[in-house]
């Protein structure tokens, strides 16, 4: 692990480092994603001083794992995620993506659920995921089989000629979802995927998304204010708080899955979270 | 989707939806016969004179070179319009500095008189094919600019960074993302492109070339034979209504499939 930041922690500038070597192996498997001392800042508006949107913020997320980011709106954990996928520049620290064991070389794939489904309205459901496979350099002939294999995961088997506009705010959520799992990413990003959607569609969808990651299984970050959700999903939970954004606490959730949503181990853990999550918002009030 | 009945609609669908179409088109040809009434016919013509001159033009075979050497022009200006105006207008609204740069410039072109363009392309091409064609351009792509301009203020950002996050290269954001974004306005372009260029068409035809239905509108004119005239015109006009429903609206229509209460 040390042998490859030491030469890349000295990086400042604003690329996402890329692994050259496939990810080491250590105690609890290999590591997927590593940041290390992140540090964005945003120029405020009208005065010349900066804000600090992210600070020192460190956190590893291995391989295959489910790891959720949870804190209050506005604490920066979008912009996280958008450093993560490269659409946002950062200014201290690094950020370590490691090409999936077996695909060492490649550049490792990452694949984003966003809040809205943010799908091209005027293709068909097929056309919206050929247009992710075209844009990674998927080769056609597979297009047929990722399409076909990804849509039946979802649930929307048969939907592949019908327009988003024509489905309902929880199926293009699950377009979206087959979208990004179509071009078979190292790394799943998720921002508030299920915060559009009513309360039931909500939980149907968590609990089919559970379903679906024990068939794909690639490593996801999950971005959420919603810490019942975070219990529910993940393996991990950073906790954030804001102003500056900072990690204040790692937990594990160490149940087994298939998890129940009225798991008692896990309504405990919420409530244990949701109090020291008070208290630390409240120290800093 | 069926219609709901309703106790005032005691007539069968289409009829209903016809007849008021019909009794306005009947109601205007009366005032109009009415007024022509009052005058010799080749300063106001009634609407069977018309339509009489009318099939004189149509059944004349020279009349179809005149109407062909006019819509080849309104054609050629048209679509380099089209294309000189769309690469602008897409240019302005994604790159600030071609934006700041060309901002007054289009405006200066919008204001700067019509009928300078057409004498000033007389005098710089003669009677040549570029005359008329270099009209219409100067006059409507500023036009199509703008709207495209116009429309690329509306483009959802969020989708562009969606194709930048799944690492989509710029043709491809261009083409799936983009482009469709704008095709509202590139309808309503091709639309304000075509009505704008045949007009401009025959006004470069009436001062410059010599040829073509502007011509005959001159040659008519000077003659004050105003039932030819608006035989020319209107029977012109009925071609470039036709083009605009049968081509634009067809196509609009299947492009704004996706969407599902189809507006053209």
């Amino acid at each position: 692990m040390s042998a490859y930041r030491a030469h890349n922690v000295q990086r400042s500038d604003s690329e996402v480092v890329i692994a050259e070597e496939p990810a080491t192996q250590n105690l609890t498997g290999s590591a997927a994603i590593t940041i290390d001392r992140l540090t964005k800042r945003f120029p405020s508006p009208g005065s010349g001083d900066e804000f600090v949107v992210l600070h020192d913020i460190s956190l590893m997320v291995h391989e295959g794992k489910f790891v959720s980011i949870v804190g209050p709106s506005g604490c920066g954990k979008s912009t996280l995620l958008n450093v993560i996928a490269g659409i946002e520049s950062y200014d201290g620290g690094t950020v370590t993506i490691h090409p999936k064991a077996g695909r060492s070389g490649a550049e490792p794939r990452i694949a984003y659920v966003f809040q809205n489904p943010r799908l091209l309205n005027w293709l068909t459901v097929e056309g919206n995921i050929h247009f992710v496979l075209q844009a990674q350099n998927v080769p056609r002939q597979k297009w047929g089989e990722l399409v076909a294999k990804n849509l039946e995961m979802v649930g929307l088997a048969g939907q592949e000629r019908n327009y988003p506009l024509n489905l309902s705010g929880g199926m293009q959520q699950r377009v979206a979802i087959a979208r990004a799992l179509a071009i078979e990413p190292d790394i799943l990003l998720m921002d508030e995927p299920f915060s559009h959607l009513d309360a039931i569609t909500a939980r149907k969808m968590r609990f089919d998304l559970m379903e679906i990651l024990t068939r794909a299984k690639p490593t996801i970050l999950f971005v959420t204010h919603d810490l019942s959700e975070a219990v529910f999903l993940s393996d991990n939970i950073y906790m954030m708080s804001t102003k500056p954004a900072r990690i204040f606490k790692r937990v594990a959730v160490d149940v087994p899955r298939p998890r129940k949503l009225d798991d008692s181990t896990l309504f405990d853990l919420e409530k244990s979270l949701v109090r020291e999550f008070f208290s630390v918002v409240e120290a800093k009030a | 989707m069926p219609l709901k009945k309703t106790k005032h609609r005691p007539l069968p669908g289409s009829i209903g939806r016809v007849l008021p179409g019909v009794l306005t088109l009947a109601a205007c040809l009366a005032v109009w016969k009415a007024i022509s009434l009052f005058f010799y016919p080749i300063f106001f013509p009634g609407p069977e004179v018309l339509l009489e001159r009318m099939i004189a033009i149509y059944s004349d075979p020279a009349s179809y070179t005149v109407i062909g050497q006019t819509l080849a022009r309104i054609f050629e200006g048209f679509v380099i319009s089209m294309l000189i105006g769309t690469a602008l207008g897409l240019a302005m609204g994604l790159k600030r500095g071609i934006e700041i740069f060309f901002d007054s410039w289009i405006m200066v072109l919008l204001t700067f008189p019509a009928i300078c363009w057409a004498f000033l392309s007389v005098l710089w091409f003669g009677l040549s094919e570029t005359a008329p064609i270099f009209t219409i351009v100067l006059i409507v792509f500023p036009y199509v600019a703008m709207n495209i301009w116009a429309g690329t203020k509306a483009i959802e950002k969020d989708l562009v960074q969606m194709g930048e996050v799944y690492k989509a290269d710029r043709l491809l954001i261009l083409r799936k993302v983009l482009i469709p974004q704008l095709m509202p306005y590139i309808f309503s372009s091709l639309r304000i492109a075509l009505s704008l260029s045949w007009k401009i068409a025959l006004v470069a035809e009436a001062f410059g070339v010599g040829s073509g239905v502007g011509q005959k509108l001159i040659y008519w004119f000077q003659d004050t034979r105003v039932d030819m005239m608006l035989a020319w015109g209107v029977s012109f006009m009925i071609i470039m209504v036709l083009i605009d429903l049968l081509v634009f609206r067809t196509w609009a229509r299947r492009t704004f499939a996706w969407r599902p209460q189809v507006a053209t």
